[in-house]
């Protein structure tokens, strides 16, 4: 498990770029599913069919969602000098980005820097405010013209940081948002293949999250299914963090509730949690959250829908940290939810 | 290309009144296209047949520029006959300063504001007002309702191979759909050419025609900022470089197979052409990706400068070369 994070943490899927990490999903899904399929936006879909009801009722098609994009950079022009000026994809946090190794996706991959003054020949007062990203610039070491040979304006960025492993179950590295969670739908399925089930269960690796939910909308309104399992990270506990919106990095999974959320459905995979004594905890979120399931709710008709989240700190830098822990945990509550819908699922769905 | 720029930048059709331009459109394309239609929204959409035959089914693609224009909808009309207003679409107060603009009955006025105001900082939409030169409120009800919707008077003007005028945003596109209807060549693409409303009010119209459309692929062309004056924020783009293949804004990431397409095209076919990465704003593709399951989708980008101004500026040059880009584009057989 903690292997495959690694290969994924270290494939590049910026938001709207995601061909060659669909494609490493995509063989994994294969080992797992019966089918599995890739759109035009390279959302992939591994499809596990379980055991129809003896009584003829209809299954319940459940898709499971976790995004595989990225937030990264992009190149906006490069200068007369050969430094690159880029942009953001996706909420990147400008403080984090002086002196950070990154990759330019270019006619071939280059290694760059994120430029900086020394604090010896800074200005005064400089060291006091924070730098903006549009100031910022990338340093190839290369010379100028071999720059503008190798790379040109909406090049992409990504980030440098591999995954690495702290004490205990507890692992860093960029893009833990959302792959952490994509590994999931991979414990999930093999949890499923030790249960009876008896829905015909989609997960869906989602593209360009970060940029607004594009690919859970055009994905949820393709599989058109009864219910939607969306799975993402929230906020870990750090001194600094305020208490109501951030969640231990060892007491369980989050289960959200809310607006956003089916209700019954919620409490029946609270229920599930307590009959198998699965640890979670309750992140109460207002509005739409900001993950799949904001989507995925109002595609076509309405989808019911569910959101279990990885508690995770320092969202979108490149030390992303969570608990490996938890993943194992998520997929097991996912899992033996699903296998408990059985005939009659359609009334849990009911007001 | 001046002739018909200047006659669609003068024809009113803010966001969600645009009757007139959509006539105006209509009688420019109609004897070039073997289907038009308007759409319960009043997006108007032509259909250029593929010449596939055979049992192959043509890949269909929808080409998109917006109809409408930003405008100052009437709330209120005080005793005095001054008109206050709210805006369609992205309208600055700074840009409506003693203004002259018009309704859709020709009736003209000036875009004024309430000179106590202490920092100009602080000018908003509601401490300004539209002076029609009526005594009072009755006098001002005879002319104009509540509701009403005014847009920029702006006629346009030239100065060499640049245009001044409003509503560039996006008649400049819509012209260089009119004359890409009017010249492209046969092609195997079965081609939806849609002039779609209420654009600027959050690419409403374009939402619903990529539904009932359904393409393969789409292209839209709108215009996009530059960054080739005194202190502007940075961006790559200049006025009279070439149209722009968009790679993103905050509306899409553009499909890297369209977007490669278009670039591919543009070097074989000689057109210059810029690369644009566009940190803030929107446009019709930003809705026609996300419809049903997802539609592979680019822009070609216009350069204007002063954008939502009543003085945006374009270049010939560019407009012919995006005309030329869409042609070798739609005239070709996409591979996706």
């Amino acid at each position: 498990m903690k292997e495959f994070l690694a290969e994924l943490l270290d494939l590049p899927g910026v938001s709207g770029y995601e061909e060659i990490i669909a494609r490493r999903i995509s063989d994994e899904f294969s080992k797992y599913c019966d089918e599995v399929q890739t759109d035009s936006f390279y959302n992939v879909y591994g499809i596990k069919r379980g055991t129809a009801p003896k009584d003829g009722s209809p299954a319940p098609k459940v898709m499971r969602a976790a995004h595989v994009d990225e937030v990264a950079l992009m190149v906006r022009d490069v200068t007369e000098e050969g430094f690159l000026r880029f942009t953001n994809i996706g909420g990147v946090d400008q403080r984090i980005l002086l002196s950070q190794e990154v990759t330019i996706h270019g006619r071939e991959k280059l290694f760059g820097i994120i430029s900086t003054i020394p604090p010896h020949i800074q200005e005064d007062g400089d060291s006091k405010t924070a730098v903006k990203m549009k100031d910022m610039c990338i340093d190839l070491g290369l010379p100028v013209e071999k720059v503008k040979a190798l790379v040109r304006i909406g090049d992409l960025i990504t980030f440098r940081s591999p995954l690495v492993s702290m004490a205990g179950s507890m692992v860093n590295g960029k893009s833990m948002d959302d792959r952490a969670s994509v590994v999931m739908l991979v414990e999930v399925m093999k949890e499923l293949d030790r249960l009876k089930y008896q829905a015909e269960v989609y997960a869906t690796a989602t593209v360009q999250e970060e940029v607004g939910t594009r690919g859970a909308i055009i994905s949820t309104y393709r599989v058109e299914p009864d219910i939607g399992i969306a799975i993402d990270v929230t906020h870990g506990e750090t001194p600094d963090a305020p208490r109501e919106r951030t969640y231990a990095m060892n007491k369980g999974i989050v289960v959200a509730k809310g607006p956003n959320l089916h209700p019954g459905l919620t409490e029946k995979l609270l229920e599930t949690a307590g009959e198998y004594g699965i640890d979670f905890q309750l992140n109460i979120t207002s509005g739409p959250t900001g993950t799949d399931a904001r989507s995925i709710q109002i595609s076509r008709g309405g989808v019911p829908t569910v959101l279990v989240e990885l508690p995770l700190r320092y969202m979108h830098t490149t030390v992303e940290t969570l608990n490996l822990d938890h993943i194992k945990q998520g997929a097991r509550l996912i899992a033996l939810f699903i296998a408990s819908l059985k005939e009659g699922w359609q009334e849990w769905l009911k007001y | 290309m001046k002739e018909l720029l200047a006659n669609l930048t003068g024809v009113y059709g803010p966001s969600g009144k645009e009757d007139s331009i959509r006539s105006a459109i209509e009688k420019e394309i109609k004897d070039h296209v073997d289907e038009i239609r308007t759409d319960t929204m009043g997006n108007l959409i032509a259909v250029k047949k593929s010449t596939l035959s055979g049992d192959k089914p043509p890949v269909r693609v929808m080409t998109a520029a917006h109809m409408d224009q930003i405008g100052l909808i009437i709330t209120n009309i005080d005793e005095n006959g001054f008109l206050r207003f709210s805006n369609i679409g992205g309208v600055s107060p700074f840009n409506v300063i003693n203004r002259r603009v018009v309704f859709e009955n020709g009736i003209t006025g000036t875009v004024s504001y309430e000179t106590e105001l202490e920092n100009m900082k602080d000018l908003k939409l509601n401490k300004m007002y539209i002076d029609i030169g009526a005594a009072n409120r009755e006098e001002a009800e005879k002319q104009v309702s509540i509701g009403d919707v005014a847009v920029y008077y702006a006629p346009m003007a030239a100065a060499g191979n640049r245009y001044f005028g409003c509503a560039m945003d996006d008649r400049a596109g819509c012209a260089v759909l009119v004359q890409a209807i009017k010249t492209i060549k046969d092609s195997p693409n079965e081609l939806i050419f849609v002039f779609t409303v209420q654009e600027e009010v959050g690419l409403r119209g374009a939402k619903t025609s990529a539904y009932s459309v359904n393409p393969a692929m789409a292209i839209s062309l709108d215009v996009t900022l530059t960054g080739d004056t005194p202190k502007s924020r940075p961006m790559a783009v200049r006025l009279g470089a070439g149209p722009a293949v968009k790679i993103k804004d905050s509306s899409l990431i553009c499909h890297p197979r369209v977007k490669n397409l278009m670039i591919d095209r543009a070097e074989e076919a000689g057109i210059p052409y810029q690369l644009e990465v566009l940190e803030a704003g929107g446009t019709d593709s930003g809705s026609i990706h996300l419809s049903r399951e997802g539609v592979p989708s680019g822009v070609i980008s216009i350069p204007c400068r002063y954008i939502h101004s009543a003085r945006e500026m374009v270049d010939k040059n560019d407009l012919e070369n995006a005309v030329k880009l869409l042609n070798s584009i739609l005239e070709n057989e996409i591979v996706l």
